[in-house]
Formats: structure tokens, sequence, C-alpha cells
């Protein structure tokens, strides 16, 4: 919803925001690819797949139109793919965490997001996610009934909270502290 | 084994002292113990949140240690 104002003191302090956030958002935020981010991301991952043994190799992907200056993304692939990915993600989920640790220290002006895939594994699970989503909400609207996910992390919860934002009928939120934390899709009367 | 490599190269990217950071192994019959030590400041930071980060260190140790068909235990020393 978008509300007018007719006072000119809010008027002022409007256009102070919109002219001061290109340069906030913009042209001064140096993209995680060019200040040492990405090839810190990319060497730590690679030391700890090659300790770990993996017949695997791992790669930066392109920054993408409309991807956020403050991602990177590496992609594994070979033989041990599998291991990497582990039961239901784990071991990704891990690598994942630990380089995001690594890259973010505190004191830090701007925190980093790393995304580590393995042959598009989280892509694919993202993919899931989001059409089990719209099936659960359907479901959700159909019999007028609270659905609650088993307990996801953040990014998956995240995933789900997406998909479902501008699905009619309903809304999401979280309920549940740390690792038993799960969303739950709420039927809205309209 | 490059276990004992594996956790040292993880704390070494985590910590502020690197050159604290200590691996030692311990052969058992079944199981390879490997206890950590990092500069007391930065014992946080291989501990993390809510346990997180030794959790994370935890579950690529058994990866690997399954890839060669061991089982090998994480200690944090402090």
């Amino acid at each position: 919803m978008t509300t007018v104002s007719t006072d000119p003191t809010d008027r002022e302090l409007d256009t102070g925001d919109a002219a001061a956030k290109p340069a906030a958002a913009g042209a001064e935020v140096v993209s995680a690819y060019d200040d040492g981010t990405a090839d810190k991301a990319l060497g730590f991952v690679a030391d700890v797949l090659a300790q770990m043994g993996m017949d695997a190799h791992v790669d930066l992907l392109e920054p993408e139109e409309g991807d956020s200056p403050d991602e990177v993304r590496l992609e594994i692939e070979g033989e041990d793919s599998g291991r990497i990915i582990g039961k239901k993600g784990l071991v990704l989920g891990a690598l994942q965490y630990l380089a995001n640790r690594v890259v973010n220290r505190p004191g830090q002006a701007r925190r980093r997001h790393v995304l580590v895939d393995a042959e598009g594994y989280q892509e694919r699970r993202d993919e899931t996610l989001a059409a089990m989503a719209h099936r659960l909400g359907q479901k959700a609207v159909d019999e007028g009934k609270i659905i609650t996910f088993e307990p996801m992390n953040a990014k998956e919860r995240r995933v789900v909270h997406m998909a479902l934002a501008k699905f009619a009928g309903v809304v999401t939120k979280s309920d549940g502290e740390g690792e038993a934390r799960r969303v739950q899709i709420i039927p809205v009367r309209r | 084994m490059a276990l004992k490599e594996l956790i040292e190269t993880m704390a070494k990217a985590l910590v502020d002292k690197p050159e604290a950071v200590e691996v030692t192994e311990i052969e058992g019959e079944h199981n390879l113990l490997l206890e950590l030590r990092v500069a007391q400041e930065d014992i946080g930071k291989v501990i993390g949140r809510e346990g997180r980060t030794a959790q994370s260190m935890r579950t690529l140790l058994t990866a690997a240690a399954t890839k060669v068909g061991r089982r090998s235990h994480l200690d944090i020393v402090d």
C-alpha cells in the first residue's frame, strides 16, 4: 500500500532518502566477486574438498543479472558429488555454512553470502520445495486448515515463504526455535 | 591420513590466530580421535552459535572418514 503524504516535511525526507539510496545500493557497493570474497570462498572449498580426499572440482559461477552484489556462487562437479551432497544435502549444507563463516568476519562492512551447490542439487531441491509449497498452499485454501511443514533450515524456509508470498488466500509464518523451526501455511478469509 | 589436515585447514580459515591451531591424533582401535586446540579467544569461532560451526566440521570429517572406511571424532579442547 502506498501512502501519499501532503505534509511538506515528509516530502523533503522522502526526497533525501531517494537521493541517498542509489549511492548506498548501487555504484559504491563492491561486488563480492571483486573484493576477494569469491576467491577466498573458492580457495577454502577447494582446499577442504582436497583434504577430504574427494574426487571433485569446484568452480566459481559467473554472477547473473539480478544477483545481489553480496552473493557468490560455487558449483562442485565430479565423481564424489554424491558424498559431497550427503543425505538430504547435509554435507553440502555444512560446507556452505563453513564457507560463509570464513568469508564473514566481525567488523566487515558488508555481509557476504556464499552459495555452494553440487551438480545442481540445491537448485533442484529449491524447485521441488517451491512446487510442494504451491501444492500445500492450495490444500490449505481448499480445506481451510493450517498446514505445517517439517522443520527446515533458514534457507529452505525462505524458499517456501517466497513461493507463497503472492499466493492468494494464504499467509506463511515460521514457528518454533532453532532446529525445530517450521513453516506454517495459514489460510486467510478474504 | 588427511583427516588431521582437514581439521587444521578448516580451523585455520575460521580463527584469527591460525598459528595457534593445533590438532592431535589419537588412534583408537576402530576410531581416530582428533583433538583441536586453538587460541583461547578463538574458541567461540570454532564452536559457533549453538555449536553449528563445530557440528559442520564434524559433518565434513565424518563424510571424509567414511570415504576411506574409517570413523573419526573431533574434540575441541579448551
